[in-house]
Order: C-alpha cells, then structure tokens, then sequence
C-alpha cells in the first residue's frame, strides 16, 4: 500500500513536472486571441510590445524548425529552438557533430534571424558511433 | 608471361574495384564502468535466489561496447550500395555479444547488412538493429540506455514473458532480427515510416519463424512521436535446457506481439517523454501479457553536460501481484568530442516474480527491491 503510494506520487510528480515545461509551449497559443489590434494596443502601451513581439518569436521560431525540418538526416524533433526578437537559441541535440554546424547554418538563413546561440550536444544513437 | 599478364590484369581489375569502393570505416566504442548492485541472481528465473550485492567492472553503462566496419559506394543517379558489420564486445572480458541461439555468441551481433540507399529511402538486408528500438529510444529521456530506460523495462517484460537473457531471441518485440529485410522511408514533413519483414526460412512453413513490424515516427518542432507494431512468429522456440533438449520445431504459430506509443517534447534545455506499451503472447495471453508505462525528464545545461532521468512502471495483466517501478537518473559530462565520463544511480522496486534490472547484463533478485550505482567512462573510436 505504502510502495503504491510511492508510485502514485513518483508518477504525479514527473506528470507535474512534464506540465510545467509543456506551460510556456500552451501559454504561447493562449496569448494569441489577446493579440487582437485593440489588445495588443493596450498591452504594447504597458510595455514595449510583447505581444506582437510574442507573435513574431513565435512566427519565427516555426520558421527555424520547418528550415532545419527540410533536412533530411536532421531530427527537427530533438531540437528545441527559442527566439527572443531575431536572436535563435538552439538547444538539444542532434547525432553527428558535423549536423550541428548544418542547424546553426540553415537557422542563420532564415530571414529575421538576428544572431544564433548553438547549445546543441552531440547524442549518440543506440548501435551508432 | 602468359601467368604474368593474367596477374597484371586481376590487379588492374582489383585497383578499379578499389577505385570505385568510395568509403570504408573503421569505428567503435569502449564503454567501462564500476557498478554496485545492492542485489544480484544468476538467472532470470522469476524464484532465483538472492546472491547477496555485487561490486564489479561492468561493460555498457551507456551503450555496450562495439566495433564495426562499414562503407558504401556511390553508384549515381542518387543511390549507394551500403553495408555494415557491427558487434557488441564485453569490455571487461573481451568476449563477443550473444547470437540468436542460446549458449552461442555473434561477431556481428549487431548488424550484418547490405542495402541500398536513395530518393525512396533505405532499403537493408542481414541481422540488424530493428526500427522498433530506435522508436523507443527517441521518445524516451534515458535513450534507451543500458542503465534504466525503456530498455531494461522492455527487457524486464521479456524476462517476465521467459527470456533467460541467453539469446537475442526476445518473447516480446525485439531488439535485433536475423534475416531481417528493413524499409525506412524519407521523411515527409517530419514523418517518416519504417516496415521491417523477415522471412523464417523454415522448410514447408510459409509462416514459421517469421518477424514483421511497422513503426511511424513523427520528428519536428521539438516533438518525437513513435508508434510501433510488431509481430513475431515462433520467437523462442529453445527451451530453457537447450541444447540439452531440442528446440520447439516452428509451426508458425504468432506468439509475439507488441505495441508501443510514445513522445518525447524538447523546449529549451528541458526533455520530456512518456510512453505506453503492451506486450503478449498472443497465442497463450494467459501467460505473457504485460504493460509498460515511462515518463521521464532531463536538462542539458550545456552542450557538454546534461542530467537525464526516467520512470519506468511494468505490469503483470494476469497477475496483479508482479509488478516493477523503476526510478533512474544519470549525470553525462563529455571530457572531449570522443570521451564522456557518466555517473548513474537507479532503484527498482520489484514484485512478486517481476525482475526488472536496473542495467542490462547484471540480473537483480526477483520481487525485492534493488539499488545500483555506475561510474564509467565511454569512448569512442
């Protein structure tokens, strides 16, 4: 009884834990209707626009994936990418070093990538060298 | 003279051979650690006794070890014939890697492959490493390493379902086929699909010994998603005395079968995954037919250093009273581009008959809960 509660609480906690990293993703989309022209007007007057600044992070976050996404030996999957106004971060990790400058190569090729962060690793897969 | 211009012409057709061979390569892992086990068996046999914790050189703390050689030859138009052997070896005695035959090993128990590749995908023939366990692996944090990861819970239905670890020949999915013929196709927005068929072989059975499966995968905007089918045919026929007593002869009856689901999200330097798998025997259900459920979450701090951890639960269907959870956490550093050095610890907790290793090759004792501990160093060369 005790060791399933210990179960149940492992379990809870890593669910809690998956839905807190899965936040910022779902929030993004929340914050969409809010960038309505009248919303974003009043919100870019609280601060320097961060919602159409959202907006365009978040277009051009799609725009680095479906870029790296086109190649195929590149799992898009395994890379996560964050854009904050035109700078890319990219982090994960993709199976050949040799990939890494390739990401970081077709993430710069995109138009309104300012600067690009590289925090890619190198993961091995099961069987590969 | 005659013999002379003969040498000279197998020589000059030798050197446009050679000439037209493009790569060849050379390459390999060593992967050596020490291990602690609070608990360890000599078997997987669901009352083996506890012999008591175990200090040990262990190999495979990450991956096994292995060396391979493998090549391919551009042959135009887009297409290139490849082939690959590749074999897992023991670091720590030098021995090769079990076979599909109990009691007997594999120089190339991994791969033993030629295939062609092009516009349509790949396309490879021989014993190999089959799309099943790579769908596993991309959508699980651990990777599906040798130390707590969905392959020691796929494993650990497996010894539940009667695999006595002696062959490669699991009772449920698999990790390698022999005789495999294996299609993995390009991939289409981020989607691509694997399909796996091998032929048994057995004289007058059409069905006998043969293995398919199918996997779907889906790879972009930081989300891995697997599904995988797989069916096998007269999978262990050997029983546990062989060769002493002969192997079951094949029927084709189907008594292999596995479903797997799973995801895997990457968002800044955070992984998170989760799956669910049911394996049985389809043709004595009553028997084996168990479920696997893992969650896990991991963080890369930065390009050299991450710290993965994973849940794995398994469940006895007929049998409430065995059932396993597993709790593992690994911290890899990379000292350069071809040495990491790990640190692992793992808890299992096992009921009734459940046996779940914590890593793969050292048996823990059934229904009793175990700790294990591995510092390692793997590189590669």
């Amino acid at each position: 009884m005790k060791d399933n509660h210990i179960v149940e609480l492992a379990v809870a906690l890593l669910f809690v834990a998956a839905s807190m990293n899965a936040w910022p993703q779902s929030g993004q989309p929340a914050s969409g209707p809010a960038s309505v022209p009248g919303a974003s007007a009043m919100t870019a007057s609280g601060a320097a626009a961060p919602a159409t600044g959202r907006k365009a992070d978040r277009a051009l976050r799609r725009k680095v994936y479906a870029a790296i996404g086109k190649q195929k030996e590149i799992s898009a999957g395994d890379i996560g990418v964050t854009a904050k106004d035109g700078a890319i971060t990219l982090y994960g990790s993709v199976t050949d070093a040799s990939q890494i400058d390739k990401v970081v190569e077709l993430a710069k090729g995109v138009p309104g990538v300012t600067s690009v962060t590289n925090k890619l690793a190198v993961k091995k897969p099961l069987g590969g060298m | 003279m005659k013999l002379k211009l003969c040498c000279a012409a197998a020589l000059a057709i030798f050197a446009t051979a050679a000439h037209a061979q493009s790569s060849v390569t050379l390459y390999g892992v060593i992967d050596t650690g020490m291990l602690y086990q609070s608990t360890s068996a000599a078997t997987f046999q669901p009352h083996a006794p506890n012999l008591g914790h175990v200090y040990q050189l262990k190999d495979g703390g990450i991956y096994a070890s292995f060396w391979g050689l493998r090549g391919s030859e551009d042959i135009g138009g887009g297409y290139k014939i490849n082939f690959k052997l590749q074999g897992v070896f023991n670091s720590t005695n030098g021995k090769f890697g079990l076979a599909d035959t109990p009691g007997t090993t594999a120089i190339f128990n991994q791969f033993a492959t030629v295939g062609v590749s092009g516009p349509f995908g790949t396309f490879d023939a021989g014993r190999q490493i089959i799309p099943m366990i790579y769908a596993m692996a991309e959508t699980d944090v651990r990777g599906a390493q040798y130390f707590g990861s969905i392959l020691t819970a796929w494993l650990g239905i497996n010894q539940a379902a009667g695999w006595p670890g002696t062959s490669t020949n699991a009772p449920i999915g698999a990790l390698y086929d022999s005789n495999a013929l294996v299609y993995n196709s390009p991939k289409f927005y981020g989607a691509s699909l694997a399909l796996e068929y091998a032929p048994g072989g057995v004289a007058g059975q059409f069905q006998g010994g043969t293995r398919e499966s199918a996997v779907l995968k889906y790879s972009n905007y930081g989300l891995n998603l697997s599904a995988v089918y797989y069916n096998g045919h007269d999978t262990n026929p050997f029983p546990l005395t062989y060769p002493a007593a002969p192997a079951v002869p094949a029927t084709g009856l189907a008594n292999n079968r596995f479903y797997y689901f799973g995801a895997m999200y990457t968002i800044s330097g955070f992984s998170i995954s989760a799956s669910y798998g049911i394996g049985k025997n389809p043709a004595k259900s009553n028997t084996a037919d168990f479920e696997m459920i893992s969650g896990g979450l991991g963080y890369q701090f930065n390009p050299s250093f991450k710290v993965t951890s994973g849940y794995y639960y398994l469940k006895d269907r007929n049998n409430s009273a065995n059932h396993s959870s597993e709790f593992a956490v690994g911290a890899e550093y990379n000292l350069s581009k071809r040495t990491k050095a790990y640190a692992q610890v793992g808890y299992v907790d096992n009921k009734g008959t459940m046996n779940q290793t914590i890593i793969y090759g050292a048996p823990v004792a059934p229904g009793e809960s175990t700790t294990a501990a591995m510092v390692g160093i793997r590189h590669a060369f």
